[in-house]
Order: C-alpha cells, then sequence, then structure tokens
C-alpha cells in the first residue's frame, strides 16, 4: 500500500529568474518528445520529420521569412490576450474579434481605396481593423464592468457570431465584400493603394517591424505608465484599487477594448499582406486562439509573446509543409502546439513549487526513538 | 503572591508535589518550509491547572498546540500521556487520548442546532438520531461545568461568545480531559472574557486541564497557573505565576527587550474641528448599518471608536474616506464638505486613511515598498519611480522598516513592517499635508514590539498636530490611547467619556449592548 517514494510540493518564496526562461525552454522540448512517441506509434522517422519541420520552419531562408509572415499575426493575437491577461481577464474571443477587424480592414480598404493615396490608405485600413475588432469586443467590456458577466463565455460565443457574418458577407450574392465578376462566391479584392508589397522575395510584409515595435510599446505602457500601475493594481487587489480611488470599471473596459483592437489589427495586417481580400478560409486558420497559447506560453510578457509568436509560427508553417513534402499527417504541427502549451502550463508547477522525490519513512507506527 | 521564577529555556520537569504531570512534549521539533516553528521544545501540563502557552505571532504557539493535539506530527522529540509516550496521527486519535483544541476560527455547522453540532463526528450514533435523548445529555455535560447552552438553539442564531462554548461542551462531550484553547479571547468582549474565566475555573475544578494560548499579557497574568513562553519556535522561561505573574516580566520574555505600553493622552491643548461628522446614516440592503452619527475630532486629539466586530465600524471609515456615500447627513474635512465626492478629493482635503487589511486593501501584496507608495498619491501619465526612491529610502530609514530597499515586495514584508509602509505612506501626506488620519485597527496581529512602534507613530502624530480617528476592537489599545472614547453599537453610537477617566466596565458593558452603563 505504501509506495517507497513520493513527491514533496514545497512551495518557493522566490521563483528563481532563471526558471522564467527555463521552463518554457523545456515546455518546447517535451512537447516535441512526446511528438515524438506519436511519430514513432504511427511509424514515421522522428529524426527526418523534425529535421524537415526545423528546416523548413527556421534554419531555410524561405523558411524564416515565411515563419516571420506568418508570425504578424499570430504575435499580434498574442498581445491582445496578453494584454487582457494582465488584468486577469480572459478574453479568449480573439478569434472573433480578427474576423470582424478583417472584416472592417476590407471595407475601409474597398470604400476609400480608389481615391487615397496609400501611405494613407495603409495606415487607414490597419486602424479601421483595430477599430472593428474594439466594436465587436465593446459588448463584452461593458457587461463584464458593469455586471459582471465572465468575458470568457461573452467573447468565446461572438466569435461564433463573427464566423457567421464573415460567412454572410462571403456567400450572400451581391454583397459588398464578395467578387462581382465571379460565379465562385469568394472576396472582391482591396485595391492596389490598400495592400502593402512583401519585403523581397519573402512572404514577409513591414507590417512585421510595426507589430514587434507595438508589442515592445505595449511592454513599456505595462511596466512604467500610470496606466499599467492601475492595471498591477486592480488586478492584483480590486479592494486596494477601491482603496486608492482606481475605477476598475474604467480600467476593465479600456484593457478589453485595447485587447480587441489588437486582435482586430492582427486581421487587417492579414487584409493589408497575404490575404487581400476577406477570405472564409480565415474561420479554419484559428490564428485567434493560438494566440492564447502564445500568450500562456510568454507566460503574458508582452515582449516575450514575439518570441513565443515566432517559434509558433516556425513550427506551424514548418508542419504545414510537412503535408506537402512528405506525407507526415499536418495534425502533428496542431498536436506540437497543444502539448506545448499543456507543458507550459503544466511547468508552471516547477516555477511555484519545489519538487522533491523523498523517500517514505520504512517504519511509521512504532513510536519515535 | 507574585513568585515568578525563571528557569531558563530548559526547565522542564516540575515534579514539585504537585498534580501528576497530564500530558508533556519532550525535545519536540517541527518544521516547515524554510521556518523552524518549534525547535527542542519542552512543555507538560498537570492534572487541574492552566498552563498558558504565551508568545508573538509565529513565536510557534499554535504549532505546539496542533502537535499535543494530533494535528500535525513532530519531526522529533516525544509526547508523553500521563507519563506514556504516544503516538497521535491524526486529531482523531488525540480525542481518544482525551486531548481536544478549540481552534480560533470555529468548526461548527451553522444552520445546525447546538446539540447536533456537538455530538457531529461522534462515534456509535443510531442511524436516526434521537433528539431528544442528545439534546439532554449535551445539557448535562453543559450543566456539569457551568457552562449554559441551548441544546436546540441554531448554531447560527448564536454570538460568538455563545458559539466558543459550544466549543468547549463538543470537546467535553467528545471526552477531553485536556483542552487546548487557541487564542479564545481574540474575538470576545470584555464580560463575555469574564464568562469565559469562570468557565475555565470550573473545568480545572474538576479535575480538566487547559492550555491556554494567546499573547495578551493581561489575561495570562490573571488566568494561568504556569506560563510557558515561546520567542521563535525556542522556550524562553517557565513562569510559575499562581494567577498573578508580572506582565513586565512576561513581556521581556516574549520580545526579548523591555517594552512600553504605558497610556499615551494628547498632552497639549486640541485645536480646531477637522473632521465634522453629521447625523449620517447609511442603509445598505435594506439594513441601517448607520444611524444618526454625529461627532467631531479636533487637531492633536485622538478618538477611539470602541465596538465589537461588524457593528458599523468599517462602514464608518469607509464613509469618512469617501469610499461609500451615506444615506444621508454630511462630513466635512477641515472645513470643506467632502459627502460623495470620493476618496481623492476627501485625500486632497487631507485625510489619510489606513484601512483595517493592510495587505489587499491598504497595500498591493505585488507590489515594491516604492510602488505602494505611489499607491495614493499624484502619478503622472509615465510614471517617474527615480524622484521617489529618495523619499521612500528616507521613510524606510525614519519608520525603521526592516527591508531590503525601496524594490522590497509588500507581501515580503512582516504584518508589522507592513504597517509601517502604510503608516510611512499616510502619515507623510501624499496629495496634501496629512490632517486627518483614520486608522483601523492598526495593531491587530502585530507583536508587542511593532505594537510599540505604531503606538508611538501615532502619539508623535497626534503631538505634531494630526486629527487622529482610532478605529479598534483592542479595547486596552482605545484606553490607553484615545483622549476621548466613542462606542458604537448597532451602527449607533451608544456611549462617550473622556479617555483618561473612562472604565472598562462601562464601556464594555455599552460594546455589548447594554446601554445603561454599569449592568454586565
Amino acid at each position: 500500500m505504501r509506495a517507497p517514494f513520493r513527491l514533496q510540493f514545497e512551495q518557493r518564496t522566490e521563483t528563481p529568474r532563471r526558471l522564467g526562461v527555463l521552463v518554457p525552454l523545456i515546455s518546447v522540448l517535451a512537447a516535441l518528445f512526446a511528438g515524438a512517441l506519436f511519430l514513432l506509434a504511427t511509424g514515421h522517422s522522428v529524426g527526418d520529420t523534425y529535421s524537415n519541420m526545423l528546416s523548413d520552419g527556421f534554419f531555410s531562408s524561405t523558411g524564416i521569412t515565411d515563419t516571420l509572415g506568418l508570425s504578424t499575426v499570430l504575435i499580434c493575437t498574442g498581445i491582445a490576450a496578453a494584454f487582457a491577461f494582465q488584468m486577469n481577464l480572459y478574453n479568449i474571443g480573439g478569434e472573433g474579434q480578427l474576423y470582424v477587424g478583417m472584416i472592417g480592414a476590407t471595407w475601409f480598404g474597398l470604400f476609400f481605396g480608389e481615391n487615397l493615396p496609400s501611405f494613407i490608405m495603409i495606415p487607414l485600413v490597419l486602424i479601421g481593423g483595430a477599430l472593428c475588432g474594439a466594436a465587436w469586443i465593446a459588448i463584452p467590456a461593458w457587461v463584464r464592468a458593469r455586471l459582471g458577466t465572465s468575458e470568457i463565455v461573452t467573447t468565446l460565443l461572438l466569435t461564433y457570431v463573427a464566423a457567421s457574418l464573415v460567412n454572410h458577407f462571403i456567400y450572400r450574392s451581391g454583397s459588398y465584400f464578395r467578387a462581382p465578376n465571379s460565379m465562385f462566391p469568394q472576396g472582391r479584392q482591396v485595391p492596389d493603394s490598400a495592400m502593402l508589397s512583401p519585403i523581397g522575395d519573402t512572404k514577409m510584409y513591414p507590417t512585421f517591424f510595426v507589430i514587434v515595435l507595438l508589442s515592445l510599446a505595449l511592454h513599456w505602457v505595462v511596466r512604467r505608465t500610470e496606466f499599467g500601475y492601475r492595471i498591477q493594481v486592480i488586478s492584483d487587489s480590486p479592494r486596494a484599487a477601491r482603496y486608492a480611488g482606481i475605477s476598475a470599471r474604467r480600467t476593465t473596459v479600456q484593457v478589453m477594448l485595447i485587447s480587441g483592437g489588437l486582435a482586430g489589427l492582427g486581421g487587417a495586417t492579414l487584409i493589408v499582406g497575404s490575404f487581400q481580400r476577406l477570405d472564409p478560409g480565415i474561420v479554419t486558420l484559428g490564428y485567434g486562439y493560438a494566440g492564447i497559447v502564445i500568450a500562456a506560453l510568454a507566460r503574458n510578457n508582452m515582449a516575450a509573446v514575439v518570441v513565443s509568436g515566432i517559434l509558433f509560427a516556425g513550427l506551424r508553417s514548418g508542419g504545414d509543409k510537412l503535408q506537402i513534402s512528405t506525407d507526415t499527417p499536418i495534425h502533428i504541427g496542431v498536436m506540437l502546439q497543444g502539448a506545448i502549451l499543456l507543458f507550459a502550463l503544466g511547468g508552471e508547477a516547477f516555477r511555484r513549487y519545489k519538487i522533491r522525490i523523498v523517500r517514505t519513512p520504512a517504519v511509521v507506527s512504532e513510536a519515535t526513538a | 503572591m507574585t513568585s515568578s521564577t525563571y528557569e531558563g529555556a530548559q526547565g522542564p520537569h516540575h515534579a514539585s508535589g504537585a498534580a501528576p504531570v497530564a500530558l508533556e512534549a519532550i525535545g519536540v521539533v517541527k518544521r516547515f518550509p524554510g521556518v523552524l516553528a518549534n525547535d527542542d521544545v519542552n512543555f507538560d501540563i498537570r492534572v487541574g491547572e492552566v498552563h498558558t502557552l504565551l508568545g508573538e505571532n509565529g513565536a510557534g504557539k499554535s504549532t505546539l498546540a496542533s502537535m499535543l493535539c494530533g494535528l500535525y506530527q513532530p519531526d522529533a522529540g516525544r509526547i508523553l500521556r500521563n507519563g506514556a509516550p504516544i503516538q497521535l496521527s491524526s486529531p482523531r486519535a488525540g480525542l481518544q487520548h482525551g486531548i481536544a483544541m478549540v481552534h480560533q476560527h470555529f468548526r461548527l455547522v451553522d444552520r445546525f442546532t447546538v446539540a447536533e453540532n456537538v455530538v457531529l463526528g461522534s462515534r456509535g450514533l443510531s442511524f436516526k438520531l434521537n433528539r431528544a435523548e442528545l439534546n439532554d445529555a449535551v445539557a448535562a455535560v453543559a450543566d456539569t461545568y457551568g457552562l449554559p447552552v441551548d441544546p436546540t438553539a441554531t448554531v447560527g442564531d448564536l454570538s460568538v461568545g455563545q458559539r466558543q462554548r459550544v466549543e468547549i461542551v463538543k470537546a467535553l462531550y467528545q471526552g477531553a480531559e485536556i483542552l487546548l484553547l487557541d487564542e479564545p479571547t481574540a474575538v470576545l468582549v470584555p464580560a463575555e472574557v469574564e464568562k469565559l474565566f469562570e468557565n475555565v475555573h470550573a473545568m480545572t475544578k474538576t479535575g480538566k486541564s487547559v492550555v491556554f494560548i494567546s499573547h495578551k499579557l493581561g489575561e495570562v497574568a490573571r488566568i494561568s497557573d504556569r506560563v510557558t513562553v515561546l520567542r521563535n519556535g525556542r522556550v524562553t522561561g517557565h513562569v510559575s505565576s499562581k494567577g498573578q505573574a508580572d506582565a513586565k516580566e512576561l513581556a521581556r520574555l516574549m520580545v526579548g527587550r523591555d517594552i512600553d505600553l504605558a497610556a499615551q493622552r494628547a498632552s497639549h491643548p486640541i485645536g480646531h474641528e477637522v473632521l465634522q461628522i453629521r447625523e449620517v446614516s447609511l442603509v445598505a440592503n435594506g439594513v441601517n448599518v448607520l444611524s444618526n452619527i454625529s461627532f467631531n475630532v479636533h487637531e492633536g486629539e485622538m478618538v477611539g471608536i470602541a465596538g465589537v466586530a461588524g457593528n458599523g465600524q468599517r462602514e464608518l471609515a469607509d464613509v469618512i474616506a469617501g469610499l461609500l456615500s451615506p444615506t444621508s447627513g454630511t462630513i466635512s474635512i477641515g472645513g470643506a464638505m467632502s459627502t460623495d465626492r470620493g476618496p481623492i478629493a476627501s485625500r486632497e482635503l487631507g485625510l489619510a486613511y489606513v484601512p483595517e487589511d493592510r495587505l489587499g486593501v491598504g497595500l498591493v501584496p505585488s507590489m515594491s515598498i516604492l510602488d505602494n507608495l505611489l499607491l495614493t498619491r499624484d502619478r503622472n501619465v509615465v510614471v517617474d519611480r527615480a524622484s521617489v526612491r529618495p523619499e521612500a529610502n528616507r521613510l524606510i530609514d525614519e519608520f525603521e522598516i526592516k527591508a531590503n530597499g525601496p524594490e522590497h515586495l509588500a507581501r515580503k514584508l512582516s504584518g508589522g513592517n507592513a504597517q509601517k509602509v502604510l503608516l510611512a505612506r499616510e502619515l507623510s501626506g501624499g496629495r496634501t499635508a496629512t490632517k486627518l488620519l483614520v486608522v483601523c485597527s492598526p495593531t491587530r496581529g502585530l507583536d508587542v514590539g511593532a505594537i510599540e512602534t505604531v503606538r508611538r507613530l501615532l502619539d508623535d502624530a497626534r503631538s505634531a498636530g494630526q486629527a487622529i480617528l482610532l478605529i479598534s476592537e483592542d479595547l486596552d489599545e482605545i484606553m490607553s490611547l484615545a483622549d476621548r472614547v466613542l462606542v458604537i453599537y448597532r451602527g449607533a453610537i451608544v456611549h462617550e467619556t473622556p479617555g483618561a477617566t473612562a472604565s472598562l466596565e462601562q464601556v464594555g458593558a455599552a460594546m455589548a449592548g447594554l446601554s445603561q452603563a454599569g449592568g454586565a
């Protein structure tokens, strides 16, 4: 009945700094290990699969630029989730805000694009997408601040509404967003002035650098500004915020609007970048949901989201290419993402507890000497 | 009568002809992660005596008691019952040896009757309870020890003192010979403390032993036959007091140095009115939380509000601080109306507020001392921490805060140091110079040494001309500091008396709702 060893959890009073890096790193390695077991079980070569995946994701010139291109939108949804997490708000609906951001960005592009020059159009489309993303989270933000309704449920459910909205705008005949002269339902391309050209011969767009700068800027906002200070007070102790005259309601609404806006901005980067039109295919890609995983892996550090976003994009783009070059199922990439999240969250235990294996005393019933 | 004999840190075996030793701990050691909670502790309790465990918070009193009742198991050392070694693997094993603990936080089911609570957990009950029989049995146990309880009453309807009695009856019903009472007076008003002491005497007369755990010197000196003092997990002294231990000596053993907790009053004439409260009432969820309260606090004056917790003190403080709007009535600070204007406006009029909960309300636990200083001050759009750092360093020195510097996190501070940070911030003024200080239970849970410091700081602030409203459940504190004592009961001020001539009986009676002073 009694095992010779047992695990002892000892709460840490101080978390060593190195664990902040080590834990996510080991999580990734552990996830790769779990993936290897899966590959072995299904009769694939672990070495070939992983080396293909890594070279397609990171270590070839087209691989890395494809990855950075894809990471743009993922970093966006990552900081959207991470920013809300700063105040313990769970914006699970970044996916939906991304769709609405795409719809908004497309509308701004189509409506103004013919008459305005590119240097006005690009910011306009990006900001328009962000505003629409923010608008999509406005109701969850308001009911959360006012009535305490769980934002997890409201933002998630609105994602399904947003997906239907995308389909509606494409499949309804005569829709403003639908390409007019095509029998096949597809989106209308935005005018040239609302499109960026990729950098050189890559799939990377200049928006990547904008988003990286934005992440760093938001990192600074959280750490150094009065707004960030308020967020920290409210997230840690709402009663202290009340005591200090800090309005939790107002800050809740502000934080959620920004979070929704960032996810919407992610949608807009797709329009000015590789998509160029409202594409109903977006609802199968899950960029918004991936943002939650990316934020968790970065432990909600706005700057670290850049790193975890690129890592994630690499796994994903490498995984996608596997499908084309070999017969490895595409789901290996998806599975690895899930495994990384699982291990990253499980790894939190190592940050909070010192885990030791102790030998159970052989004799317990006798009186101690 | 004072026969205090200091026996040094290693003086366990009292075989001096007195009653036999009922329970003994020899050299027990208990470690928790990062803490040596009990280090080679010797303790014994004789049949029919009250033996007090005295010590500051974290001295290891509760840990020792928990090992004696079977809640924790010692890492080393032995526990003897009537001279024979025993192994207590659980509180139930403790009960089988006749040892029971009454915890500070009661473990009763509110919706059950007294009798149901008492028999809860007992073995050998029939599937269908025979209530009449149980009620009689419970009443019989209660009567034996002069513990008046109504077995049919619902526990949820009882006062705190009555609930504690139920816990004691429960322990006795389960056959306890040795009762461990963990800080039993912390939740009681003075009249209830008297009643408890009578009950304790009734129990010891019939041969029960009581281990009394406390850090309140006054009552320890009164009730104990012997006192064992713990400090940092070690025994620092045994005192045989026979009802009259020297409080000063006990304090010295407890803290390790001399302590001065003498009464302090305003030493100079008081000035203008700073706080004026006029007919303030507050109705929340249909309940009258505050009814028609009016009083003033003047420059250089400390007014104490005494009362049992839950009589509206917390709300009164919140109303003054602008955190709650009164249903009717007005509040002015420094001659300017502050009603309904919110906490920031009140602070701009010179209010400072030390709330009852230090961590989580007054301080943000995950933030540094520096950031916590900014909590009630003006912050620019970009928080300029560099310019506040010199002041933070100065306050850490001035208030003798034990910290590694301004970046030390609030949650890593001890209770006393957290309170000092809070007082440092509030007394040093933020938006404007502090004119009015509202402090709630400023020394609750603090060590004697920290209590001394906090009281001195409050007295200094009073001498500097600040008006102070001291809201506390600690009657001793109010009696020894306040220039004027008001008693709050069910949201109304029911008694007012000058601090210097206040009588403990009268104030205590008013706190218990017996507005005719003198009754008890």
